[in-house]
C-alpha cells in the first residue's frame, strides 16, 4: 500500500523532470524536435552565402554601400600597388621565357584581393601565404631588388640564398613567412604563429596571424586542421581563401560540391563572409572588419575572397588547353579590378590620364632597372649548399659531405667543362670550397 | 582506428590493461596485477645499466648542470644535490616542468595532455602552468605538428606530442617538408628550433600492429631534424631537456614500456644530456654491441646468458665465447648519430651487432652497417650483424617472435663471435 503511493509519487515526480529535460540532450542547446528533417544549407533558407561588393563593375559605389575610409594618398597608394603588380608580373613572366628565370607566377586578375587585403592588415601582422601573395610583400615595401633577387637566385637573395624556386619569398623584417610549395601547410601553422602572438604580452590583442590560401589548396587536411585548431583553441587567425577558379586546370566546380570555401566557416563556429575579390574596397572593408572580430575573439575568423584568374597557373601551364580564350578575355573586361578602382578614383577626381601615363613609366623604369641589375649578379657562393641545415654545431655529415664535394671541385672543376661553366655562374667561383680559408 | 582515443579520455588508459585483464585469472590468483597500458618489462628491475643510487645518479657521465646561477664555484659539484625516485614518466614530467618554469615561452600540448595524458607524462602540469601552458588539441597529428611549428616560427617553445609513434605520419609532410627546411629554404632567416615532439614508441608486449612501432628510420632522412631516443629515467629527463633546448625541431621517442618499468634515481635539478652523443654503457673488446631504447636491456640479458648460459642454453654457447668481453653501446642519437663513437668501437673489436625493433629492411641499422663497413672495413672481422623485429609489421600474438629478445640477440653474438 505504501509502496504503491510512494511510487506513484516518485513516478510523477520523474515525469516532471523528464518533461523539463525534453527541450534538449544535456550538454548541449540543440532543441530537440520530433519531426525528421534532413537540412543542406548554411544560409537557413537554401540559398548560397551572399558576396559582399560596395562599387558596381565600373566602380560607381552601389546603392547603399558603406564605402571605406579611405583618402586620396591611400587610394593612390592602392592604386599603385595594383599596377606594380603586373608591371612585375609582365616583366618577369616574360624573363622566364627568355630563359633568364626558371619559373614564375603571375597574380593578374587577383590584384584587389591581395593588395586590399594587405591594407586592411597592419603592416606587423605575420602573414603566412600560398605563393600568389606577392602583392602583400610589395605593399609592405619589400624591394624589387629582392624581388629580383630571389627570382634570379643570385647573391642578394634574402628570401632563401637562392636556395627556393622563383616566387618563394620570405623576409621577417617584414613579417612575411617564407613561402614554401606544399600546399596549405601554411594552415595550421598560422594557427601556431597566432598562439605565439597571443602568448607575448606585446603583441596580444594587437596583432594577427593573416593566412593565404587557394580554393584548391582548402581541399587539404590541413586546411581543417588548421581552422579546427584556430576555432577551438582558439588563437587569432585570419584565414583569407583566394577562390580565384582554378587549381591549375581544375576549375572549383570540380574541387568542391558545397558552396564554396565560406560553407565551411559556420562548420568551424567561426565568423565568415564572402566578398567580391576584384572590389578593392570591399575587400578592404570585410578584411578589416574581419581582423577586428578576429582579435576581439581571439578566435578563426573566414574570408572567402571571390576573384578569378586572369594568368595561367604558372609559367609551366598553358590555360588555353583546358580553358576558352573568350573566357579569359571576357574576364578581363568584366569586373576587371584595377578598371573598377581606376574608374573610381577618376570619379572623386583622384585620377586622371597623365597620372596614369606617369606611373606606368615609372613603374616599368623602376622594374626594368631592378631587373638589369639582377640579370648581372652572380649567385651565392657555392659553399651554401651545405650551410643552414642545422643551428648550432654542424653536424659531421654535413661537414664530411663539403669535404666530399670540395674534393671532386678540386679535382674536376676545371678540366670538366660543365662543372666549369657552372662554378662561373657562383660568387667565387667555388672557391670556398676549393681553397677554404 | 584509434582504439584506445576513446570518448572519455580516462578510459584510454583502462582499455588496453581490460584487454589484459581478461586473461588473468584473478579469483585464484589475488596477486596478479592488469599490465598496465604502458607495458611491463620485469627484467629491467634488475638492470645494472640503471643508477639506482643517488652516488651513481650524480656521476652519470656527460651531464651538465643547467643551473641559474652561473657564477657557482664549479659546475660539477655535486654534493649537497638531491635525487629522487622516478620511473620513466615521471622524469619526463619533471623535465617539462623544468622547462615550463624556467621558460615563460615554453608551452606543452597534444591529444589528452591536460588531464596527465595517457600515459601520465604530463600529471599535474595543466594545474601549475594553467590550461594556457599546458592544453588539449583536436585530435589531429598534423594539426598539432603544423600547429607547434608555427609556434617555433615565432621563437617559443613548442613541446607538441604525438599519443603514440605509430599516429605521426598525418605530421610526416609538416615534420619532413617544412620543420626539417624551414631553416635552410630560408636563408637563416627563420627556424623552427623551439620545436620538440615527444612521441611514446616501440613495443609494449600487445600493442599490434598500431601500438608498437619504431618509425625512427622514416625520418632518418630528413635532414634538419634531430632523433633522440632515451633509455632510461636520467636519460629521459636529461635528453628531453638537452632537445628542448637544442636550436633544432627534435623528434623526441619515448620507448612506452619504459615509462613504468625503468626506475631510477634522478637528480632533482636542472641539467641535460648531449644530443649526437651515444654512450659506451659496458666497455669490451671482442664484440661492438649497439642498440638504443628498450633493447639496451635485452642486450644485457643477453650478455649474461653469455658469460653463464643456463644449462638448457649450454650446449649452444660454445665455452671459447663465454669469456668474450662485449661493448655494449646506447646510441641515445638517431640522428645525427655518433660516428665516432662506433668506429672508434668497432676498429678495436672488429665485429658489431646492430639491434632494434624497427624492421630489417631500411632500418636505422642499415644506415649504420653502411658507414661502419666503409670506415672498417679492413678492420671487420665478421659482417655486420642486424638483428631486427621481420619486414612484416608487428603482429600481436606473435610479437614474442617478432621484437628481438635476449635469446635472439645471444644467437648473434654467437655467431658473429665465430664468424
Amino acid at each position: 500500500m505504501i509502496r504503491r503511493e510512494l511510487s506513484g509519487v516518485f513516478k510523477r515526480a520523474l515525469s516532471q523532470s523528464a518533461a523539463r529535460r525534453q527541450e534538449h540532450l544535456p550538454t548541449t542547446q540543440s532543441p530537440i524536435v520530433s519531426k525528421l528533417h534532413f537540412f543542406n544549407s548554411v544560409t537557413g533558407n537554401d540559398t548560397q552565402i551572399p558576396t559582399f561588393r560596395v562599387l558596381d563593375g565600373v566602380g560607381k559605389p552601389l546603392e547603399g554601400a558603406k564605402i571605406p575610409e579611405i583618402d586620396e594618398a591611400l587610394a593612390r597608394r592602392l592604386y599603385e600597388n595594383m599596377m606594380l603588380l603586373p608591371t612585375l608580373d609582365n616583366v618577369l613572366y616574360n624573363v622566364q621565357r627568355q630563359g633568364k628565370i626558371s619559373f614564375y607566377m603571375t597574380a593578374h586578375g587577383e590584384e584587389a584581393t591581395i593588395v586590399g587585403s594587405a591594407a586592411a592588415l597592419e603592416m606587423d601582422d605575420e602573414v603566412l601565404g600560398q605563393y600568389r601573395e606577392m602583392g602583400v610583400l610589395l605593399w609592405r615595401g619589400f624591394s624589387l631588388d629582392k624581388v629580383m633577387a630571389q627570382c634570379f637566385g643570385n647573391e642578394e637573395d634574402t628570401s632563401g640564398k637562392g636556395r627556393q624556386m622563383p616566387v618563394h619569398f620570405g623576409s621577417p623584417e617584414h613579417h612575411f613567412h617564407t613561402i614554401s610549395s606544399p600546399l596549405a601547410t601554411q594552415i595550421p601553422q598560422a594557427a601556431g604563429v597566432a598562439y605565439a602572438l597571443r602568448r607575448t604580452p606585446s603583441r596580444r590583442s594587437r596583432s594577427i596571424a593573416a593566412c593565404f590560401f587557394g580554393e584548391g589548396a582548402a581541399s587539404e587536411g590541413d586546411f581543417h586542421a588548421g581552422l579546427m585548431l584556430a576555432s577551438t583553441i582558439p588563437s587569432p587567425a585570419l584565414f583569407i581563401a583566394r577562390n580565384n577558379g582554378f587549381a591549375i586546370s581544375t576549375p572549383s566546380t570540380e574541387q568542391y560540391y558545397g558552396d564554396g570555401i565560406a560553407s565551411r566557416g559556420p562548420g568551424y563556429g567561426i565568423d565568415t563572409v564572402r566578398v567580391d575579390g576584384n572590389d578593392i574596397l570591399a575587400v578592404i572593408a570585410a578584411v578589416r572588419e574581419a581582423r577586428k572580430r578576429c582579435l576581439e575573439q581571439g578566435r578563426a575568423v573566414l574570408v572567402e575572397a571571390m576573384t578569378y584568374r586572369v594568368g595561367h597557373h604558372s609559367t609551366s601551364d598553358d590555360s588555353f588547353a583546358y580553358r576558352a580564350r573568350a573566357e579569359v578575355e571576357d574576364r578581363k573586361r568584366i569586373d576587371n579590378p584595377i578598371t573598377r578602382f581606376q574608374l573610381f578614383m577618376e570619379s572623386r577626381g583622384w585620377w586622371d590620364a597623365d597620372s596614369e601615363a606617369e606611373l606606368k613609366a615609372r613603374l616599368k623604369a623602376d622594374v626594368m632597372k631592378a631587373f638589369k641589375r639582377a640579370e648581372s649578379l652572380k649567385r651565392c657562393e657555392v659553399g651554401e649548399l651545405f650551410t643552414d641545415v642545422y643551428g648550432g654545431q654542424e653536424p659531421w655529415n654535413i661537414r664530411e659531405q663539403r669535404e666530399e664535394l670540395s674534393g671532386l671541385l678540386k679535382k674536376y672543376g676545371t678540366i670538366w667543362e660543365p662543372w666549369r661553366n657552372e662554378l662561373a655562374k657562383f660568387k667565387n667561383k667555388g672557391q670556398d670550397l676549393v681553397n677554404p680559408k | 582506428m584509434h582504439i584506445l582515443k576513446s570518448p572519455s579520455s580516462l578510459n584510454a588508459a583502462r582499455t588496453l590493461a581490460s584487454l589484459n585483464a581478461s586473461t588473468t585469472h584473478r579469483r585464484f590468483n589475488s596477486t596478479l596485477e592488469p599490465v598496465p597500458a604502458g607495458g611491463h618489462l620485469p627484467s629491467i628491475a634488475t638492470s645494472k645499466i640503471l643508477r639506482t643510487t643517488r652516488e651513481t645518479a650524480l656521476r652519470t657521465p656527460g651531464l651538465t648542470w643547467s643551473d641559474e646561477d652561473a657564477s657557482a664555484p664549479s659546475r660539477t659539484i655535486v654534493g649537497g644535490r638531491e635525487t629522487r625516485k622516478m620511473n620513466t614518466y615521471q622524469a619526463i614530467r619533471d623535465a617539462m616542468s623544468i622547462a615550463l618554469a624556467k621558460d615563460e615561452n615554453a608551452v606543452v600540448f597534444g591529444e589528452d595532455v591536460a588531464f596527465g595524458g595517457v600515459f601520465r607524462c604530463t600529471m599535474g602540469l595543466a594545474e601549475e602552468f594553467g590550461r594556457e601552458r599546458v592544453f588539449n588539441t583536436p585530435l589531429t597529428e598534423q594539426g598539432i605538428a603544423g600547429f607547434g611549428i608555427g609556434m617555433a616560427l615565432m621563437g617559443h617553445t613548442a613541446i607538441a606530442e604525438i599519443q603514440f609513434a605509430d599516429y605521426i605520419y598525418p605530421a610526416f609532410d609538416q615534420l619532413v617538408n617544412e620543420a626539417a627546411k624551414i631553416r635552410y629554404r630560408s636563408g637563416g632567416t627563420y627556424n623552427v628550433g623551439g620545436l620538440t615532439i615527444r612521441t611514446p614508441t616501440m613495443s609494449v608486449g600487445h600493442g599490434g600492429l598500431y601500438h608498437s612501432q619504431s618509425p625512427e628510420g622514416f625520418f632518418m632522412g630528413a635532414s634538419g631534424l634531430k632523433i633522440v631516443i632515451p633509455r632510461s629515467p636520467i636519460q629521459a629527463k636529461g635528453l628531453l631537456l638537452g632537445s628542448i633546448r637544442d636550436p633544432n625541431p627534435v623528434i623526441f621517442m619515448e620507448p612506452k614500456i619504459l615509462y613504468r618499468s625503468a626506475v631510477e634515481q634522478v637528480p632533482v635539478d636542472d641539467f641535460e644530456l648531449p644530443l649526437g652523443q651515444a654512450e659506451t654503457l659496458v666497455a669490451g673488446s671482442d664484440l661492438t654491441l649497439l642498440t638504443w631504447g628498450t633493447p639496451v636491456y635485452h642486450c644485457e640479458a643477453a650478455m649474461h646468458l653469455l658469460t653463464s648460459p643456463p644449462p638448457e642454453l649450454e650446449s649452444v654457447v660454445p665455452a671459447s665465447l663465454r669469456s668474450a668481453k662485449i661493448e655494449l653501446i646506447d646510441l641515445r642519437s638517431i640522428l645525427p648519430w655518433d660516428v665516432e663513437t662506433i668506429t672508434e668501437s668497432v676498429k678495436r673489436t672488429g665485429r658489431l651487432v646492430i639491434v632494434h625493433e624497427a624492421g630489417l629492411t631500411a632500418g636505422v641499422g642499415a644506415e649504420i652497417s653502411a658507414e661502419v663497413q666503409k670506415r672498417c672495413f679492413l678492420k671487420l672481422n665478421a659482417p655486420v650483424k642486424r638483428v631486427a623485429g621481420w619486414d612484416t609489421p608487428v603482429a600481436l600474438q606473435y610479437e614474442k617472435f617478432h621484437i628481438p629478445d635476449a635469446i635472439r640477440i645471444l644467437d648473434a653474438l654467437v655467431e658473429t663471435l665465430a664468424y
